[in-house]
């Protein structure tokens, strides 16, 4: 149990790393790359969750046979294992959607520097 | 050929915007009549919701599959996405609508019902990121540049907060062994605030709402209108789920609640632009339905109806600047909207506004009733500030604008017909002698917040007379920070 808590550990601490990222990086790429970091972050949290009590994936090989082995066999969660499978397609999904956006967005300022969207040139009223 | 049962009719009506969508993909002409479809069909189903005629709750799937609960909470909540996406359809009928913007209206309308019936944390997780993807697609859909940057802010905000809620589900199941929202209530602290910060992002509530304005301000005004009226309710109505199932959310969310009205109102008090206004009130308001669960659904009907005409019409406000308001006269077709929609976000009798606050007034207790009041005068004092246009005499419309608009948007017809139908109906329903005293107390409420407003209408031209502001990137990350460590201390 303990080299769980120790990878769960290590997992929270990407996360972080990732949202710290996101906080401090002025390049929009960045931003969207840290906030990958965060995504990859959770796989792998679910993913450990899923191995908590076992690495075999339960996968039914022979519906027949009795099958006396397999059942000392450590199967892993299957649970997890799907959410997050459904959870990555999103994660996927987003980030192309966002890197068209920043390729789009590069036409404006092809630094991609977090000022000049913020208050650059096509701030409706030039507040601030 | 067995009889429909309720579940089938719950399942074909969840399926039905999705293949509407895929369908006016390949057959554009039908778009329009299938979007309507699509609304008519969630009216129906808040209906027999209300009349109890559906099963109130459905098991998918086995033990480990989707429960879905389409109870009296969700009810008017449907109703309030019927209505405001059909406002929307209607309002642009004689109108060309860019691309897509039916399809992903359709999208969007099915991921809010499916997010308001949705009861175990990851088909909430799917449909939420359904609801967000498909704003942000509408957001962009004029692709002017500066919606490319206002819709990029959006999805990473939201697919930030939405990486927090999933690692919050996964302590909740590594804890309880299930997704389900009752386990929530034994989970650790870390899991609820984890999950929480999610759903208060999508929300749009307090400092980690402070992404709302801008985002609701600078989009175009159907998109407004449908970001405002509804698609905000998708994080509320799980919030309000889960401070029914957790006990000790029980005084964290009305603080919560309160401070995000506070903090609107006083934002939107020094507000010098009329959607920005209209958009710190929506902070404000959502932050009230958050105050008691099972009156929050009446209130955020009334409140999500008001707000979505009130930015159905922004579109035709003479220019967004409110200094110069009282010098510009609008038309009966934008003074109207104007004047029965704030009023009824005020809650004045007998809109259903008023019957939305009166029901949070008698529940809540004696501090927080009060300061209720309080912050109800603030609201009447900024919707003042709409009040002092002048109507315009209806002249013949010049002839270089041949294809004249009507005079009166028909979705926005139907948004004030439901705001007075529904008070009918509640004055009906609730009817009183309680009810007297309420009338009475909103007539104050609505003279003090008059009087308010002229007190601050001369401060307003002074220059310190205005608020930091806290819309920058790095400040919407750092409030999405705050809270969440703010509630992993405080929640225990």
């Amino acid at each position: 149990m303990e080299a769980f808590r120790l990878l769960e550990l290590l997992i929270l601490v990407a996360v972080l790393v990732g949202f710290v990222g996101l906080l401090l990086r002025r390049n929009l790429f960045l931003k969207v790359l840290a906030m990958d970091v965060m995504g990859s972050a959770v796989v792998a949290l679910f993913v450990l969750v899923a191995a908590r009590s076992g690495l075999q994936s339960p996968i039914l090989t022979d519906p027949v046979a009795p099958e006396p082995a397999s059942a000392s066999v450590a199967l892993a969660d299957p649970i997890p294992q799907a959410v997050i499978l459904t959870a990555i397609v999103i994660g996927l999904s987003i980030q192309a959607l966002l890197l068209v956006v920043i390729t789009r967005l590069s036409r404006v300022d092809p630094s991609l520097d977090l000022g000049s969207f913020e208050m650059g040139s096509f701030e409706a009223g030039g507040r601030r | 050929m067995p009889p429909l049962s309720g579940q089938t009719l719950l399942i074909a009506w969840l399926l039905l915007p999705f293949t509407a969508a895929f369908l006016a993909a390949l057959l554009p002409p039908l778009a329009r009549g299938l979007a309507l479809a699509c609304c008519l069909a969630t009216a129906a189903v808040a209906a027999a919701i209300l009349a109890g005629a559906l099963p109130a709750s459905l098991h998918l799937l086995g033990p480990y599959g989707v429960v879905l609960q389409p109870d009296a909470l969700a009810a008017p909540f449907l109703l309030l996405n019927a209505l405001v996406c059909g406002a929307v359809v209607l309002d642009g009928w004689c109108r060309p609508l860019p691309g897509p913007f039916l399809l992903l209206l359709m999208v969007l309308h099915g991921g809010l019902a499916s997010a308001f019936v949705a009861v175990d944390l990851i088909s909430l997780y799917v449909t939420l990121e359904v609801v967000g993807i498909s704003a942000f697609l509408l957001i962009l859909i004029t692709r002017s540049e500066r919606s490319l940057w206002l819709a990029l802010r959006y999805l990473l905000i939201s697919n930030t907060v939405m990486t927090l809620y999933l690692i919050g589900a996964a302590l909740v199941y590594l804890d309880q062994g299930s997704f389900q929202l009752e386990a929530v209530a034994t989970a650790g602290a870390a899991a609820l605030s984890l999950l929480l910060v999610g759903l208060l992002t999508k929300a749009g509530l307090f400092l980690s709402g402070l992404w709302l304005p801008r985002t609701h301000a600078e989009a175009p005004a159907e998109v407004s209108a449908l970001l405002s009226g509804v698609v905000v309710a998708a994080g509320i109505v799980p919030l309000l789920r889960l401070s029914v199932a957790v006990p000790t959310l029980a005084t964290v969310l009305p603080t919560i609640g309160l401070a995000s009205a506070g903090l609107g109102l006083l934002f939107a008090l020094v507000e010098p632009e009329a959607k920005r206004l209209l958009a710190w009130s929506t902070l404000s308001q959502m932050g009230l339905v958050l105050l008691v669960p099972a009156a929050g659904g009446l209130y955020a009907l009334g409140h999500g109806l008001a707000k979505s005409a009130l930015f159905l019409v922004a579109r035709r406000f003479p220019g967004r600047d409110l200094a110069g308001w009282a010098g510009r006269p609008l038309p009966t077709g934008v003074l109207v909207p104007l004047w029965i929609g704030s009023l009824s976000i005020v809650g004045v009798p007998p809109l259903l506004g008023f019957f939305a606050k009166s029901n949070l007034d008698r529940v809540l207790p004696g501090p927080t009733g009060l300061l209720l009041s309080l912050l109800s005068v603030g609201t009447a004092a900024v919707f003042a500030r709409f009040w002092s246009a002048p109507l315009r005499p209806s002249t013949p419309p010049p002839e270089a604008m041949a294809p004249a608009e009507p005079a009166w948007s028909p979705g926005v017809l139907l948004l004030l017909a439901a705001l007075v139908l529904l008070g009918a109906r509640e004055a009906t329903r609730s009817w009183s002698p309680a009810l007297g005293p309420a009338a009475a107390k909103a007539v104050l409420v609505l003279a003090a917040g008059v009087g308010l407003h002229r007190v601050l209408q001369p401060l307003r031209r002074r220059p310190w007379f205005r608020l930091p502001d806290l819309e920058g990137f790095p400040d919407l990350i750092g409030g999405i920070g705050v809270v969440g460590a703010g509630l992993l201390v405080w929640v225990r």
